[in-house]
C-alpha cells in the first residue's frame, strides 16, 4: 500500500468534476444553468452530510436543519430583518452569519449530546431526527420566519459591502459563482479530512473506545466536526435562498434532511466529491425522469435507494472510486 | 371534574395507541437490533387495509381484524426481501428501512392519491364516565391497546416462544448456541411487530385523517418513548409511551397543541442525554 503524497482516485475525480462544470455552460440553456447552480447548493449540503457521517461516523438524520438555518439567516440579513439594524442588508453579513450561526448551534447541540456518557449511533440519529421535526414546526409557527409560506423575495448575491453594489443575477455569472463556492466548501472539507485531525476523525469513527485510551478527546473532536458540517451545510442554505428567492419551512425539515440522506448514500457517504455527485446526479435525473414517470419517481428512487444500501454501502460512485484505488494499489480507507 | 376526567381519558388514549407502535418498535430493535424507521408507514397500511375492506363493502370490524394480518404478512415479506440482508450493518438498518418507508409511501400515494381520506366512527354513542360524557369509540381502542398489550407481554412472558425471544435479546450468539432457531425468531418477531402497528393504525383510523404522511407524526414519537423507557426490558417502551403521551396531551390542553410535541420532543430529548440508557434500565447490556 502507498501512503503520503499519492494522487488518489477522488482528487482525480474531483478535478475531473470541476473540468466538466467548467465547461458545462457550453452546451446548457439559461434554464438549465439556473438549475445546475442550485444543485451545486444541493451538493455541498451532501458533502458536509458526507463529512459528518462518511467521515465522523455521525449519522445525522436532521443535517437540513442547519441548511434551512443557513437559508434562513441569509433571508433575514439579505431582507433587512435584523431587530434593530433594519438598514443592514449586506450579503457579505449574510454568508458570515449563515455558516455561523448553523455552526454555533450544533456546537451547543453536540456539547450537549456527545459529552459525559454521550450519544452514540443511532441513538444520534433518531434524536437529530427530532430536531428536524422541531426545527420544521418553529419556522411554521413562527411569524418572524414568515410562517407557513417562509420569507419571500429574497435578493439576489450583492458584492455591495452593504448591498447596493454589483447584483450577481446574470445566469452564467450566477453559475459561476455558486461553482466556486460550491468548490470552495468541497474543497475544504476534504483538505480537512486529510489532515491530522480528519485521520483521527475517522480513527474515532471506526473504534471510538480505542481512540479514547490512544488519548483523544472523542467528544470534542465530534463536536467541532459536527459543527464544521452544519457551517457547511449552512453555506450551501445560503447560496440556496439566493438563487431560488424565499426560504420556507421545507428547506430546514425533515424531507429535505431525509432527500440529504439518499443522495449521500447513492453518491457515496466516504467520498466527498461522490456525495456531491450523487446530489447533482439525482437531481438532474429528476429533473428529466419526474414528467415521464411522474409519482413513480419517487417510488424509483426510493427502490433504488434500498437497493444501494443493500448491495453497495459505499454507494455508486464511491464503489467505483474504491475499485479503482483497490487496483491502483492506494490506501483510502 | 368532568374536564379533569376527560383529559386524563384522552391522554390514556393517546398512550396506549403509543404503547402499541413503542412495541412494535422495542421488540424488533431489541431483538433484531433492527432500527425499523418504515414502523409509521406500517402503522399507516394498517388504516389503509381497513379503509379498502370498507371501500369494498367489508364492515368496519372485518377490516379491524384483517389489519394486523395484512400488515404482517407485509411485515414477512419485508424481512425476507430488505431487513435480514442488512442483519449485522446496524447504521444500515436505519438506511434501508427508511427507503422503505418512502417506497410504502409513494406506493400508498400511487394507489389511493395523496389526498386524505376518512374512516366513519362505528360505534358513535357515548358512556358516562364518572360523570362525564365520554365517546364509545375511544374506549373501545383503550380496551383494544389495552388487550393487545397484556397479550404481547403475555406472549413473551409466559411461552416458550417468547422465552427464546427473551433469550435471543439478552445473548443472540448464546441464544443460537443453545439450539434457538434465531433466523426463524427474526421472522416472527418482524412480522408481530408489524402486526402490532397494522392494529394501531386501524383502531386508531376514525379519529384521525388518513394520508400517506401520516406515518411520521408516530413514528418519532413512538422512537422516543423508546428510548425514553430504555431498550432493556419491555416494560421500558410502556413507561416511555406513559411520559410522552401524558406530556403530549397535558400540553396540548393546558397550553396549546401547536407547542404540545415542540415542549414532548425537547424534554424527550433531554431525557434521553440524561438517562442513555433509559428510564427503566437494565444493568449489565450494552446497547
Amino acid at each position: 500500500m502507498k501512503r503520503g503524497r499519492v494522487i488518489t482516485t477522488e482528487d482525480a475525480l474531483s478535478v475531473l468534476a470541476l473540468i466538466v462544470f467548467l465547461a458545462l455552460p457550453l452546451g446548457a440553456d439559461d434554464y438549465a444553468l439556473g438549475e445546475y447552480a442550485k444543485f451545486f447548493a444541493y451538493g455541498l449540503l451532501a458533502a458536509s452530510l458526507a463529512f459528518v457521517w462518511g467521515h465522523c461516523g455521525l449519522l445525522c438524520l436532521g443535517q437540513a436543519v442547519f441548511f434551512g438555518i443557513g437559508g434562513y439567516a441569509m433571508s433575514i440579513v439579505t431582507l433587512g430583518k435584523i431587530p434593530g439594524a433594519p438598514t443592514l442588508l449586506s450579503s457579505w453579513l449574510g454568508l458570515v452569519l449563515a455558516v455561523a450561526v448553523p455552526a454555533l448551534f450544533a456546537n451547543l447541540l453536540g456539547r450537549f449530546l456527545f459529552y459525559g456518557q454521550g450519544l452514540r449511533g443511532a441513538f444520534f440519529g433518531i434524536v437529530t431526527l427530532a430536531v428536524a421535526v422541531i426545527a420544521e414546526r418553529l419556522a411554521v409557527n413562527w411569524p418572524y420566519l414568515g410562517g407557513l409560506n417562509g420569507l419571500m423575495n429574497v435578493p439576489p448575491p450583492n458584492l455591495g459591502l452593504n448591498a447596493g453594489g454589483h447584483e450577481i443575477f446574470e445566469p452564467l455569472e450566477l453559475y459561476f459563482t455558486m461553482l466556486g463556492l460550491a468548490a470552495l466548501g468541497v474543497l475544504l472539507l476534504s483538505a480537512l479530512a486529510r489532515s491530522r485531525y480528519g485521520v483521527a476523525l475517522k480513527a474515532l469513527r471506526d473504534n471510538e473506545t480505542r481512540a479514547q485510551f490512544l488519548g483523544f478527546d472523542t467528544a470534542a473532536y465530534k463536536t467541532t466536526a459536527f459543527s464544521i458540517g452544519a457551517g457547511i451545510a449552512g453555506l450551501a442554505g445560503a447560496l440556496f435562498v439566493t438563487q431560488f428567492g424565499f426560504a420556507s419551512p421545507k428547506l430546514i425539515g425533515f424531507g429535505l434532511s431525509a432527500e440529504a440522506l439518499i443522495w449521500v448514500a447513492v453518491g457515496g457517504r466516504a467520498v466527498l466529491i461522490a456525495a456531491f455527485l450523487g446530489a447533482f446526479a439525482v437531481r438532474s435525473v429528476e429533473g428529466i425522469l419526474s414528467e415521464a414517470l411522474g409519482a413513480y419517481w419517487l417510488l424509483a428512487l426510493g427502490v433504488l435507494f434500498i437497493l444501494t444500501v443493500l448491495v453497495f454501502p459505499r454507494g455508486l460512485i464511491g464503489e467505483i472510486v474504491h475499485q479503482i484505488d483497490r487496483r491502483r494499489g492506494v490506501d483510502t480507507a | 371534574m368532568q374536564e379533569f376526567v376527560i383529559t386524563i381519558l384522552d391522554a390514556s388514549n393517546y398512550t396506549l395507541i403509543l404503547v402499541l407502535v413503542a412495541l412494535g418498535l422495542a421488540i424488533i430493535f431489541g431483538l433484531m437490533n433492527v432500527i425499523n424507521m418504515a414502523h409509521g408507514e406500517l402503522l399507516m397500511l394498517g388504516a389503509y387495509v381497513l379503509l379498502t375492506v370498507q371501500q369494498l363493502g367489508g364492515s368496519f370490524w372485518l377490516g379491524l381484524i384483517a389489519a394486523p394480518i395484512v400488515v404482517g404478512l407485509v411485515g414477512l415479506v419485508i424481512e425476507e426481501l430488505v431487513i435480514r440482508w442488512v442483519y449485522r450493518r446496524f447504521l444500515d438498518t436505519i438506511l434501508a428501512t427508511w427507503g422503505l418507508s418512502l417506497v410504502i409511501k409513494q406506493a400508498i400515494t400511487l394507489y389511493f392519491g395523496p389526498a386524505s381520506h376518512s374512516v366513519d366512527v362505528p360505534l358513535t354513542g357515548t358512556v358516562n364516565v364518572l360523570g362525564a360524557q365520554y365517546p364509545a369509540y375511544r374506549l373501545f381502542i383503550m380496551a383494544v391497546s389495552i388487550v393487545a398489550v397484556l397479550v404481547t407481554l403475555r406472549l413473551f412472558f409466559k411461552t416458550r416462544f417468547g422465552l427464546a425471544a427473551r433469550g435471543v435479546i439478552a445473548n443472540r450468539d448464546m441464544a443460537a448456541c443453545l439450539g434457538i432457531n434465531t433466523r426463524r425468531l427474526d421472522r416472527y418477531t418482524f412480522a408481530y411487530g408489524a402486526a402490532l402497528a397494522g392494529l394501531a393504525g386501524a383502531v386508531m383510523s376514525p379519529l384521525i385523517s388518513l394520508d400517506p404522511q401520516m406515518g411520521l407524526g408516530f413514528l418519532v414519537p413512538a422512537f422516543l418513548a423508546v428510548l425514553i423507557g430504555g431498550l432493556g426490558s419491555l416494560m421500558g417502551p410502556v413507561a416511555g409511551s406513559l411520559a410522552v403521551g401524558a406530556t403530549d396531551n397535558l400540553t396540548a390542553t393546558l397550553y396549546s397543541p401547536v407547542w404540545a410535541q415542540l415542549v414532548v420532543f425537547v424534554m424527550a430529548i433531554v431525557v434521553i442525554r440524561i438517562f442513555p440508557r433509559g428510564l427503566v434500565a437494565r444493568r449489565g447490556r450494552e446497547s
